[in-house]
C-alpha cells in the first residue's frame, strides 16, 4: 500500500488524457483539429526514444530495489549474528551456576561416596567437565567474533613448524606421516597481521583434526603459499573424507557427521577456525573425497597486500 | 584454623560448596548477598572472602570496593563469570587477590586460597594484586600503562606477554601449569596447544633475564609449568 502514490503518479498522464480525450469529443475544447506529420525515420527515432525512456526508467527502478534489498538483506544477517552472540553469552551466563553447583555436589560426592559408586561419580564428573568446555568454547567462539584482536606482522612460516612440531608429539601422530611444504625461494611468506596466538590455535585444530581422522600409516601435508595478496595454507589428509552434502555444514557449530560419531570431538573446532580466519579478513574451504581424505584451506590477506 | 566467608546469591553452590571447603580444613561462613557479607567481614574478620561477582542488589565489585575503601586487607577471592581477560584484569586492579572463572574445580579453589593465604598480605600498602607497579629487583612493569621497565629502560613486549608477566608476577612463588595460564591469560580451555604459553614465556625470558639461556625470573618447573622466582614487591 506504501507504493499507491505512485501508482497514482504512474497512471496520472493516461487519467488526464483520458479527461482531455473525454472534453475533445464533447466539444469543450478549444482549436480545431490537430495535424501531426513527421518522416518514417523520425517516427522511429521517436519511438525509441520512447522506448529507450521507459526501460532506463525501468532499470533504474530496478536498481534502487536491489539497493535496498541488499542492504535489508544485510541488516537481518548482522542482525541474526547479533542474536546469535546474544543467545550464546546468555546459554553461557545460566549454564555456569548451575554447572559450579554440579562440580562442587560430585567432588562432595566423590569424598563419601563408597567404592561401588565410583563408576557413576566419575562418569558424571567426567561429563559435567564436558559441558563446562563446551560452554566455555562456545563463549569463545562468539568472543573472537566480537573482540578487538591483535595486529601484529605474523610470519607463519615459523608459526606453522612450531605447531607441526607440537602436532608430532599428539598420540597417534606416529604411526601417520606428516609433510610440511613452505616456500623459501624466492622469497618466504610475507607476514600476516594478526593474533598469533589465534592464529596457532587455528593451525593446531586443524592439524588435530587431520591426525584424528587419518588411520595409522595415513599422511598429513601442510603446504603453504603466497597467492595475489594472500598466504594460502592448506592442511591435507588421507583420512575418512566428507561426504558431499556435509562439507557445507562442517562450518557450522557442534555440527558432529554422523560417520564422525565414533571420534571423540565437541563439533567446535572447524568453527573456531573459520571464526579466526574471518577475524582477520580471510576465507575458509573444504575440499573432500569419502575414503580419500580431506582439504582444508585458509587463505589470509597478507601485510603486503594491506601495505 | 582458617576461616572462610562464601558468598554467593545461588544456594545450590554454597550449599555444595560450603562442605567441601570443611572437609578441605577451613571454617566456613556462608552469606547469601553482598549486604549480608559486608555484616560479617565487620562482625567475624573472617581469614579470607571467596566473593562471587554476580549477585542480584549489590555485587561482589561494589562489596570488594566497599571493603578496600573502608581499609580492608582482608584477602578477596572473585568468582568471575566473564570470559574477557581484561575485565578480570580490572578486578584485580579493584583490589581482589585472585579470581577464579565459573565453573570451576572445587579443588583448584582450595589450591588458591591455600595459595593467596600464604602469599599474605603486606604490612603495608595494597596487595601484590591491587598494585598498580610491582617491582622484581631492576624490573618494574606498570600494570596501569601496561610497560615493563629494566634498569629503567622500557622493554617491548607484546600485550599478550605483558598480561603474562603480570600474571606470573601477582602469583610470585606459585607454580602455575600451562593450562591454567592459557586459560587465566589466554582466556581459552582448549588445550590442544599448550606451546603457546613457551614461546609467550620464552618472548618474556628474552626481554626480562639477564641471561635468557639461564633464566632467574621466569623458571620452568618440570611436568608443572611455570614459577616467577625473583622476590616480588608493591613499587
Amino acid at each position: 500500500m506504501r507504493r499507491a502514490p505512485l501508482w497514482v503518479a504512474a497512471l496520472l498522464p493516461l487519467a488526464a488524457g483520458v479527461v482531455l480525450a473525454v472534453l475533445g469529443r464533447a466539444g469543450r475544447l478549444p482549436g480545431g483539429r490537430l495535424f501531426l506529420s513527421a518522416l518514417p525515420g523520425d517516427w522511429a527515432l521517436a519511438a525509441g526514444a520512447a522506448l529507450s525512456l521507459l526501460a532506463v526508467v525501468g532499470l533504474g527502478a530496478a536498481a534502487l530495489r536491489d539497493r535496498t534489498w541488499r542492504r535489508r538483506l544485510a541488516e537481518r544477517v548482522a542482525e541474526a549474528g547479533q542474536d546469535r552472540r546474544l543467545l550464546l553469552s546468555r546459554l553461557d551466563h545460566e549454564l555456569k551456576n548451575p554447572l559450579t553447583a554440579m562440580r562442587a555436589a560430585t567432588a562432595n560426592l566423590a569424598a563419601v561416596a563408597d567404592p561401588a559408586q565410583d563408576a557413576a561419580v566419575g562418569t558424571i564428573e567426567e561429563q559435567v567437565l564436558r559441558l563446562s568446555r563446551l560452554t566455555t568454547d562456545l563463549r569463545k567462539i562468539a568472543d573472537i567474533e566480537s573482540a578487538r584482536i591483535d595486529r601484529r606482522p605474523v610470519d607463519l612460516t615459523d608459526l606453522i613448524e612450531e605447531m607441526v612440531d607440537v602436532a608430532r608429539d599428539l598420540p597417534g601422530a606416529a604411526e601417520r606421516q606428516i609433510s610440511v611444504d613452505l616456500p623459501r625461494a624466492p622469497w618466504p611468506l610475507p607476514p600476516v597481521p594478526g593474533d598469533a596466538d589465534l592464529l596457532s590455535l587455528a593451525v593446531a585444530n586443524l592439524l588435530d583434526n587431520a591426525l584424528k581422522y587419518t588411520p595409522p600409516g595415513g599422511r598429513v601435508e601442510v603446504r603453504a603459499r603466497e597467492a595475489a595478496g594472500e598466504v594460502v595454507v592448506e592442511v591435507a589428509d588421507t583420512g575418512q573424507g566428507i561426504p558431499p552434502d556435509e562439507l557445507p555444514q562442517v562450518w557450522e557449530e557442534m555440527y558432529r557427521s554422523p560417520s564422525a560419531r565414533a571420534v571423540p570431538g565437541s563439533g567446535l573446532g572447524l568453527p573456531l577456525v573459520r571464526a579466526v580466519v574471518e577475524r582477520h579478513g580471510g576465507s575458509v574451504h573444504a575440499d573432500s573425497r569419502v575414503g580419500s581424505g580431506t582439504l582444508v584451506r585458509l587463505a589470509l590477506p597478507s601485510a603486503r597486500h594491506q601495505a | 584454623m582458617t576461616t572462610v566467608l562464601l558468598v554467593d546469591d545461588e544456594a545450590a553452590i554454597t550449599d555444595n560448596l560450603a562442605p567441601f571447603l570443611q572437609r578441605s580444613g577451613f571454617e566456613v561462613v556462608v552469606a547469601g548477598d553482598g549486604d549480608a557479607a559486608l555484616a560479617r567481614v565487620a562482625a567475624g574478620r573472617p581469614d579470607l572472602v571467596v566473593l562471587d561477582v554476580l549477585m542480584p542488589g549489590r555485587d561482589g565489585r561494589s562489596v570488594l570496593r566497599e571493603l578496600r575503601r573502608g581499609g580492608s586487607t582482608v584477602p578477596i577471592i572473585l568468582l568471575t563469570q566473564v570470559g574477557e581477560s581484561v575485565e578480570r584484569a580490572m578486578a584485580l586492579e579493584e583490589g581482589a587477590d585472585d579470581y577464579l572463572n565459573k565453573p570451576f574445580d572445587p579443588h583448584e579453589l582450595v589450591a588458591r586460597i591455600r595459595a593467596v593465604l600464604r602469599r599474605g598480605t603486606p604490612a603495608a600498602g595494597p596487595s601484590l594484586a591491587a598494585a598498580h607497579r610491582l617491582r622484581s629487583g631492576s624490573l618494574v612493569l606498570d600494570r596501569t600503562s601496561q610497560r615493563v621497565l629494566r634498569d629503567g629502560a622500557e622493554v617491548v613486549l607484546t600485550p599478550r606477554a605483558t598480561t603474562l608477566l603480570a600474571y606470573l608476577m601477582t602469583h610470585a612463588g606459585e607454580t602455575v601449569s600451562r593450562e591454567r595460564l592459557l586459560e587465566e591469560v589466554w582466556g581459552w580451555s582448549f588445550h590442544t596447544s599448550t606451546r603457546t604459553v613457551d614461546t609467550r614465556v620464552a618472548e618474556l625470558r628474552r626481554a626480562v633475564e639477564a641471561d635468557s639461556g639461564d633464566p632467574q625470573l621466569v623458571v620452568t618447573v618440570p611436568g608443572e609449568g611455570y614459577r616467577f622466582a625473583g622476590p616480588v614487591e608493591a613499587a
